[in-house]
């Protein structure tokens, strides 16, 4: 009978505006709910018999812009890669103090300097002397605070990193959890409530690194990093981090675990097997990969240059560069250098031309007392052109100098010993393939007095010497541990007489200093990042210093401006998506208004097919 | 900006609410600290100029202070110098004016005295600490104190004994300047020094017209001279002069005229009736004559000698003195010990010049020098010149007091005045303003410079009070107008009018 049909179809009406309307509340109600997608219903129609056809809800869709979602997701991770880093290079600009303030490294140097300039005009004024200590101790302790500061931050990053592993493994688990629940749902209404859940997990580990999302059917996402590494299928594989307590300058990652004394990322899968993420690349963008580019190139860059800043000006004032005195022996004929005095680090710098060729080139001899670390690189001194050999000098001299001839080899020069600890550096004389150009050593002074270079600044307690030891150089740190002479500051007046007899007023050792810091033009590591290998940096220190400000304040600017660019790219992106997938109450209203009229008219409907009928049984009475 | 739509949430606009907030609180910061920026990441890319510019003006700082300390060492030198430099032209005028011969010579030598306490005075002057004419040994006092200059110092010999002791060189036990008159034949006298020594006088050369008498020498060593009356008489008139060599490098000529007169006058001797006896008056008057001389010239040179050998001396060569005793048979001179003898200048004793003993860079491409050391050679004449009047011994019975003070005072006068080309106080007077006008010259360039760089600091780290002002009202009305259109947007919602 079709009234009834009618009828039917009527409810069925009603029903699916209920349901509707149940939707548009639901979607009212979370409106404001984070990673909440708005949900449609999804109405068809039933052939019910000859004529008409009854309405039902066949499914609840999510509106949802993959595309955008996963253009969503890609520039999150970015967004949160650029915000690790403006976060840490702006507090790293903290530790660079505020430009013209009295707090700034600059500001502790050119006190230092001017103090330096007073004493070389009043040499025999304690006041003077007094003001240079005084100033020289503040910028060491400067430097200290910087190199602190600096650590701090690594630590910093280090914890964060350690913080957003486990956030990221939560993450895996809930989305592997809420895979296998899908798989169970089919589909079951829930599976939207479901299914936005997990995009909301998938959402918050997507800022926290680089991922690639597959849907493989059924309800089913397989997460991987972007290098193709699975995180997460129906099992969630675990992310790991070893963070270390106290982070040090010489803590540093290393590919190879027994080197490295820093914490990495390591993926265990569900079968046991473990892959350190950092050693394969696998973090390229996202929060971690953010603070992991801090704590191991940025900051290490940045305590690099505080470290060459500090190695530089210890050696400037403490080293002496004595040239050789001319030997011959037969038709032979060099140079004789004393390397009695040459401590760790110190060298023996040999020029010399091969005569075939008609090229000058360089051999650099540096003492070192770990032979653990030898051979040494051509980086282990900072000019570009030498060839450097590390000699062992704990077997004496004949050791020293059967070393040094294994190495001059090839070169056709000699070394012997004639006397003590004079080593002589001859050509080969007749055969004239070589001839010995120049050599010199370069020592460290270790005491105040004997001649114009003093051991102003020490490493810790000990003069910095520039050596090479199983740990790493010695300039690695000194940032942290540089500080003004302890002798010299219970004898500031060996800040004028440098040897005995040396007249209150002669300004000779100050105006050394002065110039030192001032004018003499020093060379600094390219491994700070300031110069390169072929051609390192060379200025005066006032001028680094300078280059340090200059580039650590352009890479803050860049890495605030990268930010503010990603945050455009990810708030339009998040517009779009938030256009697409997010409630508009205006939208819901007037569907409500429809589905209020639907609802009415179906009432209506039923109210016309109640009167029939009656009509009907009336006719029958 | 990109509108969005009213009603999905508001998120961006919410955040650039936030924005312009911070803004705002960064605009507050700059107007009340009137720094462009709190990080060096916000100073743009002048970031490193601004380094810069802070040390260059940091040392601009220092090196101004420089040139005020120093400015302050050399008005007290110059004040210094000007008192030497009055001191020594009084000196010079009491000197040549006759001031100081005869009977004046006491009242000359009180005053000679009391300046060269002044000297030693103005030679020790200090400016905060440091003692301006010690060279580098700022700590030392330039100069011993008068009393131990003059009158020694317990062992330490001074200056009076030295004087003392070359006279008595000078002057050997006979009094004849260390010559020996003799006859080897009756007719004939010989002249010669009494041995190879520094010391008295020194025969330089001899003249005569004396006719028939054979004037011979100096020859041999020690030199000597013979004059032989064996031809004959001289005639009346007839001179014969020795040429004599001074220990002060001077010389003296002394004349002896033949005369027929007996007795005859100052250095005439009688032609006697014999060669003999000519021969004998010549020997007299010679002896008479060399007697007289030593006594003033000879005693004058011996003086002027004496102070050169201890005012010459410093801590690393100490003064020379005759080699005795005895003194008067003495034959060398031998280097005195800072024990035994007092050295007058006690400060640092260089051979480089002494302005390089204090140099002071008052611009990154200058170094002005302006050290002085009180035994530099304007300085050194002037103190050895009138220590020597203050110290020589002036008797009143002395025979020869007039000649030998004559002497000594146109030596003194000769002495003040400098030979031509020498140093003189005037000189480093010179010298040092010359290094005020310099360092005048850079201050002045200083201050543009910091000028100029202040400017240019400000330019870029700093702010103005105007633009601030303006950006504020202009982010005011910006932030207004949004959060007005926020508010309106979130009452743009259709369930308001259902």
């Amino acid at each position: 009978m079709s009234l009834t049909q009618a009828l039917n179809t009527a409810l069925s009406g009603l029903n699916a505006a209920q349901t509707s309307v149940s939707i548009v509340a639901g979607n009212i109600a979370n409106a404001q709910t984070p990673g909440y997608v708005r949900k449609v219903a999804v109405l068809t129609q039933n052939s019910v018999g000859t004529a008409g056809a009854s309405v039902q809800v066949s499914a609840i869709n999510r509106v949802l812009d993959q595309f955008v979602q996963t253009q969503l997701r890609t520039e999150s991770a970015g967004a949160a890669y650029t915000d690790a880093r403006a976060k840490l290079y702006d507090q790293l600009q903290d530790v660079y103090g505020t430009p013209n303030s009295t707090s700034t490294l600059e500001s502790s140097f050119n006190t230092f300097t001017t103090a330096l300039q007073g004493l070389s005009t009043s040499p025999d004024d304690a006041t003077a002397q007094s003001a240079v200590l005084a100033a020289a101790q503040q910028f060491a302790q400067q430097l200290n605070t910087m190199s602190a500061g600096v650590q701090g931050l690594r630590q910093q990053a280090e914890l964060a990193i350690s913080d957003d592993v486990t956030q990221a493994n939560n993450c895996l688990q809930q989305i592997a959890q809420l895979n296998q629940q899908l798989s169970a749902a089919g589909q079951d209404p829930s599976a939207a409530a479901l299914s936005d859940q997990r995009d909301n997990y998938i959402d918050q580990l997507s800022k926290l690194m680089d991922i690639r999302v597959i849907n493989s059917g059924n309800n089913q996402v397989t997460v991987l990093t972007t290098s193709g590494v699975e995180l997460c299928g129906a099992k969630a594989s675990t992310l790991s981090f070893d963070a270390q307590g106290v982070v040090t300058p010489q803590a540093q990652w290393n590919a190879d675990p027994t080197k490295r004394t820093i914490g990495t990322v390591t993926l265990t899968s569900p079968n046991g097997t473990s892959t350190d993420l950092v050693a394969n690349g696998a973090l390229r963008s996202g929060e971690i990969a953010g603070f992991l580019d801090m704590r191991d190139n940025t900051l290490v860059q940045a305590q690099g240059q505080l470290d060459q800043l500090a190695a530089a000006m210890s050696s400037a004032l403490s080293d002496t560069t004595t040239a050789g005195t001319a030997a011959t022996s037969g038709a032979q004929s060099g140079f004789d250098v004393d390397v009695g005095g040459l401590q760790a680090g110190n060298t023996v710098s040999i020029t010399y031309t091969d005569t075939a060729t008609n090229t000058q080139k360089q051999i650099t001899l540096m003492r070192v007392d770990d032979p653990s670390v030898l051979p040494l690189s051509n980086s282990a001194t900072n000019n570009p052109n030498d060839t450097v050999v590390g000699i062992d000098f704990s077997g004496g001299m004949a050791s020293v100098i059967s070393q040094i001839n294994t190495a001059l080899g090839a070169t056709g020069m000699t070394a012997s010993n004639p006397s003590g600890t004079t080593l002589r550096i001859l050509d080969d004389g007749a055969a004239n393939t070589v001839d010995v150009n120049a050599v010199s050593t370069t020592t460290t002074a270790t005491g105040l007095t004997g001649g114009v270079a003093l051991p102003f600044f020490t490493d810790g307690s000990n003069p910095y010497t520039g050596a090479i030891t199983a740990t790493g150089a010695e300039s690695v740190g000194l940032a942290g541990r540089i500080a003004v002479n302890q002798s010299l500051i219970s004898d500031p007046s060996k800040l004028v007489a440098y040897t005995s007899g040396v007249a209150a007023g002669d300004s000779t050792r100050p105006d050394f200093l002065y110039n030192q810091m001032v004018n003499a033009t020093l060379t600094y590591s390219p491994s700070a990042g300031i110069g390169t290998s072929g051609a390192p940096f060379s200025a005066s220190a006032g001028t680094y210093l300078r280059q340090i400000i200059s580039v650590q304040g352009a890479n803050a600017a860049n890495a605030d401006s990268l930010k503010q660019g990603q945050d455009v790219v990810l708030s339009s992106l998040q517009s779009r998506f938030d256009a697409g997938s997010g409630v508009s109450i205006d939208q819901e209203m007037s569907d409500l208004l429809t589905l209020q009229n639907t609802y009415a008219a179906n009432a209506r409907v039923m109210s016309t097919i109640k009167d029939m009928l009656t009509s009907l049984m009336q006719l029958g009475l | 900006m990109s509108i969005n739509s009213v009603s999905s949430t508001p998120n961006a606009m919410v955040q650039s609410l936030l924005d312009m907030r911070a803004q705002f609180d960064d605009l507050q910061r700059q107007l009340s600290t009137g720094q462009k920026s709190a990080t060096y990441a916000g100073l743009g890319s002048s970031r490193g100029l601004s380094v810069s510019l802070n040390s260059q003006l940091s040392a601009i700082g220092g090196y101004d202070n420089s040139i005020d300390m120093i400015n302050t060492r050399l008005q007290l030198a110059q004040t210094s110098l000007g008192g030497m430099s009055t001191i020594g032209n009084q000196m010079k005028a009491l000197v040549v004016q006759g001031g100081s011969t005869g009977g004046n010579a006491n009242s000359a030598q009180l005053t000679a005295q009391s300046s060269l306490q002044q000297l030693l005075g103005l030679l020790n002057t200090q400016a905060g600490g440091r003692y301006l004419f010690s060279g580098r040994a700022t700590d030392q006092p330039s100069v011993e104190t008068y009393d131990h200059i003059v009158n020694g110092d317990g062992a330490r010999a001074g200056l009076t004994q030295l004087i003392n002791e070359r006279a008595q060189a000078d002057l050997g036990a006979s009094g004849l300047g260390r010559l020996t008159l003799s006859a080897p034949t009756s007719t004939s006298v010989s002249v010669a020094e009494d041995a190879v020594s520094p010391f008295g006088f020194k025969l330089g050369s001899v003249s005569s017209n004396l006719t028939n008498a054979t004037v011979s020498g100096p020859t041999g060593s020690p030199a000597s001279v013979s004059v032989d009356f064996t031809g004959g008489q001289p005639s009346a008139g007839d001179t014969l002069t020795l040429r004599l060599n001074l220990p002060d490098g001077t010389t003296t000529n002394l004349t002896l005229t033949a005369t027929t007169q007996s007795p005859p006058g100052d250095n005439q001797f009688t032609i006697g009736a014999t060669t003999a006896a000519t021969a004998a008056n010549f020997q007299s008057t010679l002896s008479t004559s060399l007697g007289a001389l030593a006594g003033s010239t000879l005693k004058a040179a011996s003086a002027m000698s004496a102070s050169n050998d201890f005012f010459s001396a410093d801590l690393n060569n100490p003064p020379q003195r005759v080699a005795g005793p005895p003194f008067d048979t003495a034959t060398a001179m031998t280097a005195g010990t800072t024990a035994n003898t007092v050295v007058w200048y006690t400060g640092e004793a260089g051979t480089d010049p002494a302005r390089d003993t204090a140099t002071t860079r008052i611009d990154p491409s200058l170094v002005v020098s302006y050290g002085a050391r009180a035994n530099e050679t304007g300085l050194k004449t002037l103190v050895q010149n009138v220590a020597t009047l203050a110290a020589v011994n002036i008797s009143p019975s002395d025979p020869n007091l007039s000649n030998f003070t004559a002497a000594l005072s146109q030596r003194i006068g000769t002495g003040l005045s400098g030979a031509p080309g020498q140093q003189s106080v005037t000189d480093i007077e010179a010298e040092l303003a010359g290094t005020q006008t310099t360092m005048a010259s850079v201050k002045d360039q200083h201050a543009q410079t910091s000028a100029t760089l202040n400017d240019m600091l400000q330019q870029i780290s700093g702010v103005s009070n105007e633009a601030v002002g303006a950006q504020i009202l202009t982010l005011q009305t910006r932030m207004e107008a949004s959060m007005q259109t926020t508010a309106m947007l979130y009452q743009l919602s259709l369930t308001k009018f259902l």
